[in-house]
């Protein structure tokens, strides 16, 4: 492919991160928090493209990344003065270790990568319904751990007090990094071969290609990208263990599905346009001024409007808004 | 010296003896057919030696090394090209794309860009499309990619399930042409074909298989003896 179609695959899905996130300087600061959200929902899409784009094998435990990470990165930066009220029961060593922002991050990176290879060794084995089902378990498991085990966490309580450090700059910082990452894995060999194992895994175990280690590296590597959103994530809003479960991972597939879940234009474009629709209509089901009325949606609007669209985009357009493919610029036709 | 030798390969697939007792050998600069009807156990024994059909007895060397029980990525890697049936190129990756997977199959990734130059003088259109969608070629020129795409990775052994299936005969020529210079080159060849007539007049040895045994095997100057290679194949 030539050089400048090249740039472009990279450059727009960027473009348009950072465009929002220019966008989001410009609104009030109530707003601005969705805009934040958004780019770490860019993040957690583009971490599940890795794996489910390129592999085409499904997975719905990659929130189970996402939230280990949210956990790593909360219970090392709540300030240790504070720990014992929201984390009475937290493990002696994790209640006197308190780290930096980044530092944070880079071990909730670290911990999704190393749970997502202890999964994948076991998982990577399996496709098409067995590993949706299978990594459906994970998902279960890591929820109630999480819920439950109250010496590595909150438990059941609200995850606060962790500084409130994802903000515009540091949310789009974070897309980009995962935007980068998963761009340099597609063009690399290794993504080649794993697509190649999407298309025909028969023949591209005939032609030498791993299917296992192939699918096991990108599990890995989407972990730690999901893993370091979850890191962004905790540090965004107070969360607990609910708003790493069901919600969210049907929301980040159906955003995935909905761009197109075979190119990375596709996973940003689709984060991008779920999350403008499921902040409206979270507003909304709070009553919103719309050109002079108000508009007042029963509550559970949201997430019927987003599996509806799933739905309609399933149909209508199978390969999603961007038809799976990577962005590419209109060709001047000569005269 | 042999570099495969099947003995005694028996393919079975639950209650079906696809595959009975089945022994060859194939040198290298050498091109063994196998040739029958469908049914035949042609394919069966191409997968066996690839490691995608259970081997239920017998064996398959590799310059004297036993593949059975290996699986085929690691078959692949170790000296074996298969250029499938019905080509199974990567349709959406880009023609290079799909001759550079071809890659993966090598023992060492030293002389890779020479390999791939070989293979782009072998079949100039390849070259000529490289940057195309390998979706949007034609079967014949998906034909030349599937075989390049083989040869990339340098094997020992060429396997070709079919490959002039559903080819216009001025391609077929193209191809049966490539084949001779790949043997020239000398590797070993074992090509399944339906083709009996262009296979036995190409090959060294062509083995005519039924309902999974071998029947008889003819040699080139069995090519013209028409009534020979029909009753071969309805015996």
């Amino acid at each position: 492919m030539r050089r400048p179609a090249l740039l472009a695959q990279l450059a727009a899905p960027c473009a348009l991160v950072v465009a929002v996130a220019l966008l989001g300087t410009l609104v009030s600061r109530s707003s601005e928090g969705y805009f934040v959200d958004s780019l770490v929902k860019v993040a957690i899409v583009v971490a599940l493209y890795v794996f489910i784009g390129n592999s085409g094998v499904l997975s719905f435990g990659h929130v189970s990344f996402v939230a280990l990470g949210a956990w790593t990165a909360g219970v090392l930066s709540v300030p240790t003065a504070e720990k014992p009220a929201i984390m009475p029961n937290l493990a002696h060593f994790l209640r006197g270790t308190t780290v930096g922002n980044v530092p944070s991050l880079l071990l909730a990176a670290l911990a999704g990568g190393v749970f997502a290879l202890v999964v994948g060794l076991a998982l990577m084995r399996l496709s098409g319904l067995a590993a949706g089902i299978a990594t459906f378990g994970v998902l279960e498991i890591t929820h109630n751990v999480l819920r439950y085990y109250e010496k590595i966490g909150p438990g059941l309580n609200t995850f606060s007090s962790v500084p409130e450090t994802t903000g515009l700059w540091q949310a789009s910082i974070g897309a980009l990094i995962a935007i980068g990452v998963a761009f340099a894995y597609q063009r690399s060999r290794f993504g080649r071969m794993l697509r190649a194992t999407r298309e025909d895994a028969p023949a591209a175990s005939a032609v030498g290609i791993s299917v296992y280690r192939q699918r096991l590296g990108a599990f890995v590597l989407s972990g730690v990208l999901a893993g370091l959103a979850g890191g962004l994530y905790v540090h965004l809003l107070p969360m607990n263990t609910e708003s790493l479960y069901l919600d969210l991972t049907f929301v980040t597939l159906a955003m995935l599905v909905v761009g197109g879940a075979t190119s990375l234009w596709g996973a940003v474009v689709g984060a991008l346009a779920v999350s403008a629709l499921d902040s409206f209509l979270a507003q909304a089901e709070n009553g919103v001024k719309v050109f002079g009325g108000t508009l007042d949606l029963p509550a559970g609007t949201r997430l019927v409007v987003v599996g509806v669209l799933m739905a309609l985009v399933l149909i209508l357009r199978p390969a999603g808004l961007t038809g799976g493919r990577e962005f590419s610029l209109p060709r001047w036709r000569r005269p | 010296m042999t570099v495969l030798v099947v003995e005694n390969l028996e393919v079975r697939y639950g209650a079906v003896r696809a595959v009975r007792g089945l022994s060859l050998t194939v040198e290298p600069g050498e091109i063994v057919g196998l040739i029958g009807p469908n049914g035949a156990g042609k394919s069966s024994t191409l997968h066996a030696i690839m490691g995608a059909a259970p081997v239920a007895a017998g064996d398959v060397r590799l310059a004297g090394a036993s593949l059975v029980g290996r699986k085929p990525e690691d078959v692949a890697r170790s000296g074996i090209a298969l250029v499938p049936e019905g080509r199974r190129i990567f349709g959406e990756l880009s023609v290079e794309e799909n001759l550079r997977l071809g890659l993966a199959g090598r023992r060492s990734q030293a002389g890779a860009d020479d390999a791939v130059e070989r293979a782009y003088e072998l079949f100039p259109i390849v070259r000529d499309f490289r940057r195309r969608t390998a979706g949007a070629l034609s079967g014949g020129q998906q034909q030349q990619l599937a075989i390049a795409r083989a040869l990339v990775a340098e094997p020992d052994v060429l396997l070709l399930d079919e490959p002039s299936l559903g080819l216009a005969p001025r391609i077929v020529d193209v191809v049966f042409d490539a084949l001779a210079a790949i043997r020239e080159s000398g590797l070993a060849v074992l090509l399944v074909e339906q083709r009996a007539q262009r296979t036995v007049a190409l090959a060294d040895r062509c083995h005519v298989l039924s309902n999974g045994e071998l029947r008889l095997t003819l040699d080139r100057d069995d090519a013209a003896d028409t009534e020979k290679l029909v009753a071969a194949y309805f015996s």
